[in-house]
C-alpha cells in the first residue's frame, strides 16, 4: 500500500514537472556508489540514471533502475540484486525533492544547491538532504555531488559472512547533465 | 608408529588437496566473468514496439518476464549519441514517446559509426528496466 503511494506521489511528481515550464531532462545521468572497508572495496556505476529538474518551482526527480549497476565482478552484482536490494522486488530507486535555495542559485549568488527531498531503496523512503554542486549553462543544468548512505536505513541484509567486506555507510556519487526537455 | 605417520601423511594429503580445490573453486566463482551477449542466443526476440507495450500494460509482468534476460529487439533508429565513450542507440516505437534505449559495448562503437537515424536494425542486449524508455545494457548489434 506504502509503495503505491509512493509510485503514485512519484508519478504526480514527475507529471507536473512534465508539462510545466524551464524542465530539463537526462537519460544518461551517472549515478555510482562506493562502498570502503580494510578487506575490499566495492564500486559499482549506473549510467542510465533519469532525472528531471523545473527551474521554475525547483522540484527535481530521479528515477534509476537497480539492475543497471554495473561491478567489476559479476559475482558482486548478482548478490546485490539478489540478496541486498532484492531489484526482482524492487526494481527501481527514487529520489523526489525541492530544491531549497533555488533564487540564490538562478541569481548566480550562490553554486550549491541545497536539496531536500525523500529517497526510496528497497521500498523504504527516508528523508534526505543532498547538496549539489550546480552549474546553470546555456542550455544545460548540471548537478555533481556526493552524499552518504546508511545501509542499514533502508532495511537491507548484509550476511555476517560478508559484513566485514561491505561498508556500513556507502557513498553514493552523481553527475547529472540535464538538458532542456520539450 | 610407522602406520600412523602414514595416516597423519595421507589425511594431510587429502586436506590439503581439499582446500585447494576448494580456494581454486572460490576463484573461479568470485571471478565469474559477466554474461557474454555476443555469445548468448537471446532469450527473447521481439518488435521494440511489442516490448515497450508490454511495460507499458503491465510493468510488474514485463518486470519478471524480461528483467536481466537477454532481449533482441527489432526497431528503427531514431537517435544515435554517446555517452561516456559509449554509444547509445535510441529505437523508437511508433505513436509513442516511449522507446527502447540500447547502451552499447564499447567494442560496437565502430559499427555504430555506419548507422543512420530512419535506419532499420537488431539489436541485442540484457533488459534492466523500464523509465519512461526501456533500457538495454551491454548491448550489441545482432542484425
Amino acid at each position: 500500500m506504502r509503495i503505491r503511494f509512493i509510485v503514485l506521489l512519484v508519478f504526480m511528481c514527475c507529471h507536473s514537472i512534465l508539462f510545466s515550464q524551464e524542465k530539463y531532462l537526462t537519460k544518461q545521468g551517472d549515478i555510482s556508489f562506493y562502498s570502503h572497508t580494510p578487506v575490499e572495496d566495492i564500486k559499482a556505476e549506473n549510467k542510465q540514471v533519469l532525472s528531471i529538474i523545473d527551474l521554475s518551482g525547483g522540484e527535481i526527480a530521479i528515477s534509476i533502475l537497480m539492475k543497471s549497476f554495473v561491478f567489476e565482478k559479476a559475482l558482486m552484482q548478482e548478490h546485490f540484486n539478489e540478496n541486498y536490494v532484492e531489484s526482482d522486488k524492487f526494481p527501481k530507486a527514487t529520489f523526489a525533492g525541492n530544491i531549497q535555495n533555488l533564487e540564490e542559485l538562478l541569481s548566480g549568488e550562490n553554486h550549491i544547491a541545497e536539496i531536500d527531498g525523500k529517497l526510496t531503496i528497497h521500498g523504504i523512503t527516508k528523508p534526505v538532504r543532498i547538496e549539489a554542486k550546480t552549474d546553470l549553462e546555456e542550455k544545460k543544468v548540471v548537478l555533481t555531488g556526493k552524499f552518504m548512505v546508511t545501509v542499514a536505513d533502508y532495511d537491507i541484509k548484509i550476511p555476517a559472512i560478508v559484513r566485514n567486506n561491505i561498508a556500513k555507510e556507502v557513498e553514493v556519487s552523481f553527475k547529472l547533465e540535464h538538458l532542456p526537455y520539450n | 608408529m610407522k602406520t600412523i605417520k602414514r595416516s597423519v601423511y595421507i589425511s594431510g594429503i587429502i586436506i590439503a588437496g581439499g582446500a585447494l580445490i576448494a580456494f581454486i573453486a572460490f576463484l573461479k566463482l568470485y571471478n565469474k566473468p559477466h554474461t557474454d551477449v555476443y555469445a548468448s542466443d537471446p532469450d527473447y526476440t521481439l518488435t521494440a514496439k511489442a516490448l515497450v507495450e508490454t511495460f507499458k500494460t503491465d510493468e510488474a509482468r514485463a518486470n519478471s518476464l524480461y528483467l536481466d534476460k537477454i532481449i533482441e529487439v527489432e526497431g528503427v533508429i531514431k537517435d544515435i549519441s554517446a555517452a561516456d565513450g559509449n554509444s547509445v542507440i535510441t529505437l523508437s516505437v511508433e505513436n509513442s514517446i516511449e522507446s527502447v534505449i540500447c547502451n552499447m559495448y564499447p567494442t560496437e562503437n565502430k559499427k555504430t559509426l555506419g548507422l543512420h537515424t530512419g535506419q532499420k536494425i537488431r539489436v541485442k542486449g540484457i533488459c534492466t528496466g523500464f523509465l519512461l524508455d526501456v533500457i538495454l545494457v551491454r548491448a550489441v548489434i545482432s542484425g
